[in-house]
């Protein structure tokens, strides 16, 4: 979860004057250096293994709240509001996001100004105040987003938590990051002090620093949080794999609302540090790249027939506001799954979108990509995914990333692994985790008995259009509509049900 | 994820006057602008920037939902900018989106209340491939009626993925109330029964084409690692043959405010209190300094560090966000302010704490430490925000619509410069006053609501 503003990445560009990411040399601190002279921006990242998978059960929220009340609170020296009267006159920030295994407190900085906007970071990671009204507000925070934005205001974030809470049901990733409304409110200073020493710590802090610092400045930085306590290097907290999912498990998250959402998906037992992640990645990019109209999914369900605004399919967990073109650094995650987003439809042709989506998915699981499908999905990847790295604060997230992988810079990694692949092994990559026998769907829609009701009878669902397709699109219709859904299970959340506890 | 709300929240001989201007010393733009118009009227920007292998490419059309003057046709530019994708003669829709996928670009596009716009980043190298595709549809765009009556239901698909936020509503509300002449009466998106009846009016887009997607109405800009000779040579041979034809829309000017004006709307479905009020301002200037003041004035009110946020948010926590601000507009347009407020029983508090700073802003001079300390807040976010050619373009973007001229964002920052505590007072009195007061509010009610749509379209 994260703390407001725009997002204001900095530094001048994509692959401008070198950087390589190298270790710091020894010291308790893991650091990452991105050094770009010419830049007068500075990126600083301090990634904290901590996460929502850390929070203590009945304390659901604790990673993320204690995220906020280290970098949007006051701090030993000075109240909140001071903090934010300090940073103001740099038009600087300190940026808070927690997600299930990690919590990132990040800025940016003009050079003029590195020394200040520096004194005032290390001063609140390295001396929270935890108050009383910091975390009065913070928990309200986490409160009006849990309880208005997700269950009231935003039926697509909505969808996007719900399918995670299914497939990672009974797993540390089954809760939101920012917890449910009965924990936030249990949470207490005495929990927050004992998570921020716990878990920040020099053995679970990993430092990024990127763009045009002084000589010196990094070994600096790194002396300053040495402050933090050492903590016990070691592995990453180990994680169960998730539960499989036996069948087809509906979930519909019953609320007043005018359309329908659908999320279907299920847990992958891969993710980009492995070598089958790479055609795997080949074949999503051609089954639904996230907001491009090149993915089949967007061309048959909107393109052909109009069924709403956008259709895309992932291999990895998509962050931030779902509107985002590329994807978001920092949020590793070393259990993904793979899932098909909908965007709202309107209700008469639900289930047919259900239909249409789950015949797209067995289609590519069936039949795979052809030679020239593949060649430029995977042409495609390459120059693309250069794109994720324009700004240079991005370009370090992807390289703490990967180490936090243990794995090479994962843009280098794409065009490497891309270039070396064969049509043969996406379709082998498909054979092996793509189908549409096991997996969970997840409805945000209105009057929810009566569309349990329609996919238990799971009768033909014939589309209904005010511009006629094209012929080859009717005639593929006449299957896609009387697919056999047949649900193993429906059920029904009320959405004030959902974040409760 | 994200708690708080993200809101809403740019030649070889050419018979043509060719402008290079070098960044100023004291100018705000740090990067040299080279620019030229065609003798059809279009203009090409390029700004050559340290991005080696990238540029953005944008096509800006001074066209939004501020020309649908025809009633009826309220959300018409959105809804046009969806069907620019649909194809030409040459490079069909499938054809176009191979093209766009073998360079690997990032390709889309957004419409707002003053211009629509088509943007692209992708590699260097493909600049004359993005030239060729990108005047093609321009120039010869062509599709027939199934394809269009199937976009537009893709539009409804859009106004439906955003109905379920309550700013949208509001922002619906907001606008008919505050005009009732002006085409800002109706957002972006359009009114729904003017979505709705979308499908029939296949003739109408074709003469929508016709009138406003015109070289005389149009900037092409590029940002990055580009030589602009090159572009501007390269710019001429693929858009130097579009004919002129651009006719300017009637706009109805909207008569001054006279009184305060209400709304309320019931939510169906249990949430927080919301609110949404806006002070009739007038059109975006940077000939004088009152576009500027009000910029400030915004920081002095609705800054993370500005007292009044800090009462709302930070000291009596009554809200759990709220933002304040003028955007800029060709036209006469709002200042608006919107949020979230805990309980219901705190409305009318918070309506009066911003009231009252509002009151206070009147009545005594602001500290010019103060003033000085917004300004350079504004300074340094600027200088950060400037991080790769795709927010450089968007930048550009903004005052290319406004004014046509990319160089005008020097002159607001000189304005910045310039306002003074007597220009806050006085601005703050000519603009905060109850006769250009809308304000609009949401709460929860038992079933039964209408809901509604939208600001910036997000993209096709």
């Amino acid at each position: 979860m994260s703390r407001k503003t725009l997002v204001t990445a900095t530094l001048l560009t994509l692959l401008s004057v070198g950087g390589v990411a190298t270790p710091a040399a020894a010291g308790a601190i893991e650091t990452v250096t991105l050094p770009n002279p010419d830049s007068p921006i500075i990126a600083v990242r301090l990634l904290f293994k901590a996460g929502s998978i850390h929070d203590p059960a009945g304390k659901e929220g604790l990673a993320a709240i204690t995220g906020l009340m280290v970098g949007d609170a006051g701090t030993q020296k000075r109240s909140y509001s001071e903090l934010i009267d300090a940073l103001y006159p740099m038009a600087s920030s300190i940026e808070v996001d927690t997600d299930r295994e990690v919590t990132v407190i990040s800025g940016e900085v003009h050079r003029e100004k590195l020394a200040e906007y520096t004194a005032l970071l290390t001063e609140a990671v390295l001396q929270p105040a935890f108050s009383e009204s910091d975390l009065s507000r913070n928990k309200e925070q986490a409160l009006a987003y849990l309880t208005t934005t997700l269950r009231a205001s935003n039926d697509e974030l909505l969808g996007l938590e719900a399918i995670q809470q299914v497939i990672f049901d009974g797993h540390p990733y089954q809760h939101s990051p920012a917890g449910t409304v009965e924990a936030l409110e249990s949470i207490t200073l005495e929990d927050i002090k004992k998570f921020y020493r716990d878990h920040y710590t020099q053995a679970n802090l990993m430092l990024g620093v990127a763009g045009g610092y002084p000589e010196g400045y990094v070994a600096e930085l790194e002396k300053a949080l040495g402050a933090l306590p050492q903590g016990e290097p070691g592995k990453l907290t180990e994680l169960p794999e998730p539960a499989k999912v036996e069948g087809r498990q509906f979930t519909l998250i019953d609320k007043e609302t005018d359309s329908v959402g659908i999320h279907i998906g299920y847990a992958l037992p891969i993710n980009r540090s492995d070598p089958d992640y790479y055609p795997l990645m080949v074949a999503n990019s051609y089954l639904g790249e996230h907001r491009t109209f090149h993915g089949r999914l967007m061309q048959q369900l909107r393109g052909h027939r109009g069924l709403n605004y956008g259709d895309y399919s992932y291999i990895e967990y998509w962050h931030l506001p779902p509107f985002t073109m590329n994807p978001t650094p920092n949020v590793p995650r070393r259990q993904q799954y793979f899932s098909v987003w909908v965007r709202p439809v309107v209700p008469e042709t639900a289930h047919f979108a259900v239909r249409d989506a789950l015949f797209e998915v067995d289609r590519l699981a069936t039949r795979g990509l052809t030679e020239e499908e593949f060649e430029l999905a995977r042409d495609f990847l390459v120059n693309y995914s250069k794109l994720w790295g324009q700004t240079l604060p991005n370009r370090l997230a992807w390289h703490m990333d990967s180490r936090y992988y243990d794995m090479p810079y994962y843009i280098d990694e794409i065009e490497e692994r891309l270039k070396k692949l064969t049509v043969d092994e996406v379709n082998a990559a498909v054979k092996k985790y793509i189908q549409t026998d096991d997996y969970h769907a997840v409805l945000v829609t209105n009057n929810a008995a009566e569309v349990k009701a329609y996919l238990e009878k799971d009768q033909p669902s014939p589309m209904k259009y005010n511009a006629p397709p094209e012929q080859q699109v009717l005639d593929a219709d006449v299957a896609i509509q009387k697919i056999k859904v047949e649900p193993d299970e429906i059920s029904i959340v009320p959405v004030a049900e959902m974040f409760q506890d | 994820m994200s708690i708080q709300p993200r809101l809403l929240n740019v030649f070889l001989c050419l018979a043509i006057a060719l402008v290079a201007l070098p960044a100023a010393a004291d100018d705000i733009f740090p990067y040299k602008v080279h620019q030229t118009t065609l003798d059809n009227g279009l203009k090409v920007v390029v700004v050559p920037y340290d991005s080696p292998g990238t540029i953005a490419y944008y096509v800006v059309v001074r066209t939004g939902s501020r020309d649908e003057v025809e009633p009826g046709h309220s959300g018409f530019a959105h809804f046009f900018e969806h069907m620019m994708f649909r194809g030409t003669e040459r490079f069909s829709n499938d054809e176009y989106n191979d093209v766009i996928k073998r360079m690997g670009a990032d390709s889309n596009a957004y419409t707002t209340d003053d211009r629509t716009v088509y943007h692209m980043v992708g590699p260097a190298a493909e600049l004359e491939v993005m030239m060729d595709i990108e005047s093609d549809r321009f120039i010869n765009l062509d599709y027939n009626e199934e394809d269009f009556r199937r976009e537009a239901l893709a539009v409804l698909g859009e106004y439906n993925k955003n109905i379920s936020n309550p700013f949208l509503p509001l922002y619906e509300r907001m606008r008919e109330l505050a005009f009732q002449q002006h085409t800002y009466s109706h957002t972006t998106m359009g009114f729904l029964e003017d979505i709705k009846a979308m499908p029939d009016y296949y003739d109408y887009s074709l003469s929508f084409f016709d009138r406003f997607y015109r070289p005389e109405n149009i900037v092409v800009l590029v940002v990055g690692d580009v030589d602009p000779d090159k572009a501007f040579a390269m710019a001429k041979k693929y858009y130097g043959g579009w004919e002129k034809g651009y006719q300017q829309p009637k706009i109805a000017t909207e008569p001054p405010q006279t009184e305060t004006k209400k709304g309320h709307i019931d939510w169906a479905a249990p949430i927080r209190p919301h609110i949404m009020a806006g002070y009739r301002v007038p059109a975006f200037s940077a000939s004088t300094v009152d576009t500027a003041t009000l910029d400030l004035i915004s920081q002095l009110l609705f800054s993370e560090s500005a007292p009044l946020y800090q009462k709302l948010v930070v000291d009596e926590q009554w809200m759990d966000f709220v933002s304040g601000s003028y955007s800029d507009h060709r036209d006469p347009y709002l200042f608006m302010i919107f949020g979230r407020i805990k309980s219901e029983d705190l409305v009318d508090d918070v309506q009066e704490a911003i009231g009252q700073a509002i009151a206070d802003l009147q009545a005594n001079p602001v500290d010019p430490e103060k003033l000085e300390r917004i300004k350079s807040h504004l300074r340094y976010s600027f200088a950060l925000s400037l991080d790769s050619p795709n927010a450089i373009s968007g930048t550009v973007t903004n005052y290319l619509s406004l004014t046509g001229d990319p160089l005008t964002v020097n002159e607001v920052y000189a304005q910045y410069q310039k306002v003074t505590p007597a220009d806050i007072q006085r601005v703050a009195k000519e603009v905060f006053k109850p006769t250009n007061y809308t304000v609009v509010t949401l709460s929860y009610a038992e079933p039964e609501k209408e809901g509604e749509a939208e600001t910036t379209a997000e993209g096709r």
